[in-house]
């Protein structure tokens, strides 16, 4: 990048130099000079800023001669673009005087509610007024009255009174989320934030707009009058509704979690939440959280202490071990564990029961590791951009997913690509998805469900023919055979096939290129060669030649919090910590050596084996960790028929779910609230997440002791004393995760995907075979 | 002194709405000698004559003009503005109303030195007849092939629509109006130094050449007469004639052209003599500063209007006689602008309505002396604060009726009922 020209500008008499063309708000931060505002936020955009004029100065500029000309009328200084020689006054008497009159306006139509209101004692219009304000008002007319506290979704109320008009919120919504929602009604003194007339708030991130509003006119449903700021204390963490890792403050009394805060991480979420990590952790206050073991005992379950717990199930595994071999053991769970917990689970397995057994995928896609085409040919295991470069691509290509409700916070990285940055976005889904209204006029492919293959099997061959392909790197003999395996795919057959028209298939190649950002959801991961597939995409990647790229790739959107970890930990039949295969006999003796026990070297069954296994009868002990199976399994047909058949069923979540109703021990274990650790999101990047408060119960523990005391009562002792101590372990074992310690993992986390593909092609053998 | 008519040359003539008569009193004769000329040529002819933006703001045209890029790597736009919302004001649409065409070829001819295909008219919505008149003149413009492709045979493309309004005073403001016209709320844009000038990025980010009715009608005679011609009128930095709107307390209210420079008393004389005694004049429509009669003996331009402590403005020349309460007058002002505030900003959506409250309050009878130093603090607060000109247009002129009147205020809130009206009451009886 072009270095950035500098400028000298002066701030109260203090010179600088600052980016040309900075806003004079930011840049008076940098010399720690206060300037008020309301309305100004640097994620916003400026055209529609500068409407609370309480950010004015007076500005001037330095002519040749020496002199300052200032201009006649004060500035907004949060739209005032710095430029040399540009003189700034932010205290003068005038400048003092124009903030006491516009707080004054501001007041005089904003009731004086503070005590009864959620956002007193945080609130920017209080404090501003303490700080710049006047201390009486000489407004003596009657206030403007309307609805008060009217809801407009189930989380959000709007309170018009409190209304200060700032527009951040409707900027929001139509800046950052897209959806549009909000908006102003009238003009004048009569303006009004609404919805569409008054219908429901739907946007799947109005949580944000609570944040926003630098008053209390929007307000969550949820934490409404349950806290006041003063009484709360703040934890960070990390969200667990979804793959990508969002930064969160839990507030909470004691013992109670009370609200969730967006945290600022420009890598990740930059300050954003989605309603579902705003709103969807209210869990942890469940009155129906287990609260300690229960043991089944004729057919009901009851009350046990954890010593007859561990002791049951620790002999009920000794008993299947020497009866029917370890591999009558197996584990299903992890996606929802932590790392740490993760890397505990497999070694417990592996080494205190002596069984590969395990497994943390619940989707259709349950590969052997060997053959992840992702990790085999570009080098990584899922995600090769990280979020916050999806920003700088010049398309973005979305592929099977409901990008808005799989990936919130992906999307709005891809949104952003598009509406700061111009990108182009392609969207292939079979049916309308509520993303692509998200975007003014993407490039839509509408096809037919399951033809995902033959689709990118038609780009490949369209990229070919255009001769933009990127070729010069690749060994011809595989070039020639990946043109011949494409051959056949002609824009003709393809959109018969696909039902998408040639002219769009036309129109998709333009846009494909150096710098298309591949998001691929739900529809590849579970489609039913999801490897045929991948491997075709990856084709697509490298002839783009965005193999290797930092704003081009392909990525595969993981569906759990920790989805990426439990595999980096080795939660996988045929995986050892680091994505080590089990036949990789040095890399099993390095682990070995450092566990200093012998490791199973045949490789386990995977979630569908261990089931089918369960359901035949042949599953002695089926260990389920923080996993709905019962439920939430791709064919629930089967895990149910398996938990029935199972000999012996161990539950470990924090609630009787329906999974649990078959289980003959039940471990209730602490929520993420409870406990420490550390996630790896969907771009493989490492975050810390910190304990808030006890667990209602203190016979509830973190699934992290579970495991260590299991492995006690198993003879296995596996000496544990912390998750900080596991993770020091963990660096050791698994080379990316060497600078994760938590002594030196950086507040924004720590990226452990190594960029480095080998520009194999593969025929498009598998994916053909889909036609 | 009498009218000097250069706009209402031939307005008078009959038919002058179609394109023959206009045709045979010399239309479209301008835009023929604007193609045979130079682009800059054309621009440097508007520089000659002076001419000033007739909207209320006086800034040079010939600036504009020549701000606009001259190449083509971006469309360039032309905006004429004919939403002529201040109060006093009826030039435009009598412009529009009886001499169509001679708007028509001023935006081709601006269209032509700024290299713009597309021009708009932004109309308000009130003004139903003169957009019907504008449509069929426009419609017989493209007939005759004075627009559309290839002007003429000179090559040249442009294209004019016509945008109506919905009702709101802020759209005339050019930068709520480039925002109305590409479709959003109403409301103004950043401007520069925040944003580039709209001769550089104004309607889709493109140059945007943005003049009133008024400003545009003048080219015609320009190009024809030569801008020396136009400079040789009026004073040496108001040239050529501006049209008043009078009306009010006059005998013959209504629209006349006048030299720049004319003494004010004339046009009162023109206008058929004020009917009763002259209380005061506001001279450019409804936001410039009132000019009580004792200041009247000024001349109409753009500086000795200033010097006077008011303005040119629009040419809104409102008349009042000594039958006006000024309280009530400007009450009904104050709540024009608190009705129109687009409500963007906090002093113009919230000191207006204050202001309306508060003049509510002392006409109701339930005044307090501290009001009038209220009403003039509020002013202060407003004025230079706001995102645009309507904050400051809604202050000046409460403040000047302070300053010139200030007996009337404290004399309503003393007793509760107006001055004038005891007064006129008392000599009633």
């Amino acid at each position: 990048m072009a270095e950035q020209e500098l400028v000298t500008i002066e701030i109260n008499g203090i010179e600088l130099q600052v980016p040309k063309g900075e806003m004079i708000i930011e840049s008076a931060k940098r010399i720690g000079v206060d300037i008020p505002f309301f309305c100004y936020h640097p994620r916003l955009g400026k055209e529609q800023a500068a409407n609370c004029r309480m950010c004015l100065v007076e500005a001037g500029t330095k002519q040749p001669d020496g002199s300052v000309r200032m201009m006649p009328k004060p500035q907004t200084s949060c739209t005032l673009p710095a430029s040399q020689g540009m003189v700034i006054f932010t205290d003068t008497v005038a400048i003092q005087k124009a903030r006491r009159g516009i707080l004054e306006f501001l007041l005089i139509n904003h009731p004086l509610d503070c005590p009864i209101c959620d956002r007193g004692g945080e609130c920017p219009l209080q404090n501003n007024t303490l700080f710049y304000g006047p201390a009486v008002s000489r407004f003596v007319e009657e206030k403007r009255h309307l609805p008060k506290a009217f809801p407009i979704s189930d989380y959000v109320v709007l309170d018009r009174e409190r209304c200060i008009h700032c527009a951040r919120c409707t900027r929001f919504s139509q800046e950052i989320s897209g959806d549009a929602q909000l908006d102003f009604l009238k003009r004048g003194a009569d303006t009004m934030v609404s919805t569409f007339y008054d219908t429901e708030f739907t946007s799947r991130f109005s949580g944000n707009t609570i944040e926003l509003c630098p008053v209390g006119a929007l307000t969550s449903r949820v934490y409404r009058f349950r806290a006041r700021p003063w009484d709360m204390k703040s934890q960070k963490s990390i969200c667990t509704r979804c793959s990508n890792g969002c930064n969160i403050w839990l507030d909470y009394r004691p013992n109670r979690l009370v609200r969730v805060l967006g945290r600022e991480n420009e890598a990740v979420n930059e300050e954003w939440t989605c309603d579902k990590g705003k709103f969807g952790h209210e869990y942890v206050n469940s009155d129906r959280r287990l609260l300690s073991p229960l043991i089944r005992k004729d057919g009901r379950f009851v009350t046990a202490s954890w010593v007859e717990a561990y002791q049951l199930i620790a002999s009920r595994i000794r008993q299947a071990v020497e009866q029917h071999g370890a591999k009558s053991v197996g584990a299903i769970g992890g996606a929802h564990l932590s790392n740490e917990e993760a890397y505990l689970l497999q070694k417990l397995m592996r080494v205190a029961v002596g069984t590969n057994n395990i497994d943390h995928r619940l989707e259709r896609i349950q590969l052997p590791l060997a053959d992840n085409p992702l990790l085999k040919r570009l080098g990584v295991p899922y995600a090769q951009n990280a979020i916050a470069d999806i920003e700088k691509a010049k398309s973005v290509f979305i592929l099977g997913s409901e990008l808005v409700d799989e990936q919130p916070i992906v999307f709005l990285r891809a949104r952003k690509a598009w509406y700061r940055r111009g990108a182009k976005v392609l969207i292939a889904y079979p049916e309308v998805t509520e993303t692509e209204l998200r975007f003014e006029e993407p490039l839509v492919l509408r096809y037919r469900e399951g033809t995902e293959a033959t689709l990118v099997n038609g780009l490949l061959h369209l990229l070919l023919a255009s001769g933009k392909a990127v070729t010069d790197r690749l060994p011809s003999e595989e070039f020639q055979a990946l043109q011949e395996s494409v051959r056949s795919y002609t824009p003709q057959q393809v959109a018969e096939v696909t039902g998408i028209s040639e002219q769009h298939l036309q129109e998709a190649i333009e846009w494909l290129g150096e710098g298309t950002v591949i998001l691929c959801g739900n529809k590849v991961r579970n489609h039913p060669d999801h490897a045929g597939l991948v491997h075709l995409l990856v084709n697509l990647t490298i002839l783009t030649g965005n193999a290797a790229r930092d704003n081009g790739g392909l990525n595969i959107l993981l569906p759990e919090v920790n989805s990426h970890g439990a595999a980096d930990m080795g939660v996988l039949p045929d995986g050892l910590p680091g994505h080590a295969t089990i036949g990789d006999a040095e890399a099993r003796r390095r682990i070995e050596r450092m566990w200093e026990v012998g490791l199973p070297w045949e490789p386990g069954l995977n979630t569908h084996a261990m089931l089918e296994a369960a359901a035949r009868g042949q599953m002695q002990v089926l260990y389920i960790v923080g996993e709905d199976v019962a439920q939430k399994y791709h064919d629930p047909e089967l895990a149910q028929r398996a938990l029935e058949n199972a000999g012996f069923v161990v539950v470990q979540d924090l609630f009787l779910t329906e999974t649990a109703q078959y289980a003959d021990v039940v471990l209730p274990a602490a929520s993420v609230a409870e406990k420490e650790g550390t996630f790896t999101n969907t771009e493989g990047r490492v975050q810390r997440f910190w304990k808030a408060f006890n667990s209602p119960s203190p016979e509830v523990k973190p699934d992290l002791n579970i495991f260590a005391e299991l492995a006690v009562y198993l003879g296995k002792p596996i000496p544990v004393f912390s998750a900080e101590q596991v993770m020091e372990e963990i660096a050791k074992v698994v080379p990316a995760y060497a600078s994760c310690c938590y002594e030196v993992l950086p507040a924004e986390g720590c990226r452990v995907v190594q960029n480095e593909a080998r520009l194999r092609l593969t025929p498009a053998a598998e994916g053909a075979a889909v036609l | 002194m009498a009218e000097l008519k250069v706009l209402f040359k031939d307005i008078d003539v009959p038919g002058i709405q179609t394109l023959e008569v206009y045709e045979q009193h010399g239309g479209y004769s301008a835009l023929r000698k604007a193609l045979g000329m130079t682009r800059q040529q054309v621009i440097d002819e508007v520089k000659a004559s002076g001419l000033r933006g007739r909207g209320g703001a006086g800034f040079p045209a010939w600036i504009k003009w020549n701000g606009i890029p001259k190449d083509e790597s971006q469309p360039h736009y032309v905006q004429c503005n004919a939403d002529e919302g201040e109060p006093g004001t009826f030039k435009d649409r009598e412009l529009m109303m009886r001499h169509p065409h001679q708007l028509i070829e001023g935006i081709i001819i601006a269209g032509y030195a700024t290299l713009s295909k597309v021009g708009y008219i932004y109309i308000r919505g009130e003004y139903t007849e003169p957009a019907r008149v504008m449509r069929r003149a426009i419609d017989e413009a493209y007939r005759a092939g004075y627009l559309g492709k290839n002007i003429l045979g000179s090559g040249v493309d442009f294209d004019l629509y016509i945008h109506m309004g919905a009702g709101s005073y802020e759209c005339g403001e050019e930068s709520a109006m480039m925002s109305s016209i590409m479709g959003e709320r109403g409301q103004p844009r950043l401007k520069f130094p925040h944003a580039p000038l709209p001769t550089i990025a104004g309607l889709w980010n493109c140059p945007t050449l943005i003049n009133n009715v008024e400003t545009l009608s003048c080219v015609p005679a320009i190009i024809r007469n030569g801008g020396a011609w136009y400079a040789s009128m009026g004073t040496e930095k108001s040239t050529g004639t501006k049209i008043f709107s009078v009306s009010g307390h006059v005998n013959k209210p209504g629209n006349y052209e006048v030299e720049m420079g004319t003494p004010l008393m004339e046009l009162l004389e023109l206008a058929g003599g004020v009917k009763g005694k002259l209380k005061a004049v506001i001279p450019g429509g409804s936001s410039v500063p009132i000019l009580p009669a004792e200041k009247c003996d000024v001349n109409l331009d753009y500086e000795s209007l200033q010097a006077a402590g008011t303005m040119l403005g629009s040419g809104g020349f409102m008349v009042l006689n000594d039958t006006v309460c000024i309280v009530r007058f400007m009450r009904r002002t104050a709540a024009f602008y608190a009705h129109e505030s687009c409500g963007k900003c906090t002093p113009c959506r919230e000191g207006t309505r204050w202001m309306v409250k508060i003049f509510d309050r002392i006409l109701a009878g339930g005044g307090r002396m501290e009001d009038i130093d209220l009403l003039l603090d509020i002013c202060d607060q407003i004025d230079g604060r706001s995102y645009c000109a309507l904050g400051d247009a809604a202050a000046w002129p409460i403040r000047a009726s302070i300053k010139h009147y200030r007996h009337e205020y404290e004399y309503f809130i003393k007793h509760g009922h107006s001055m004038v009206e005891a007064q006129r009451y008392s000599a009633a009886v």
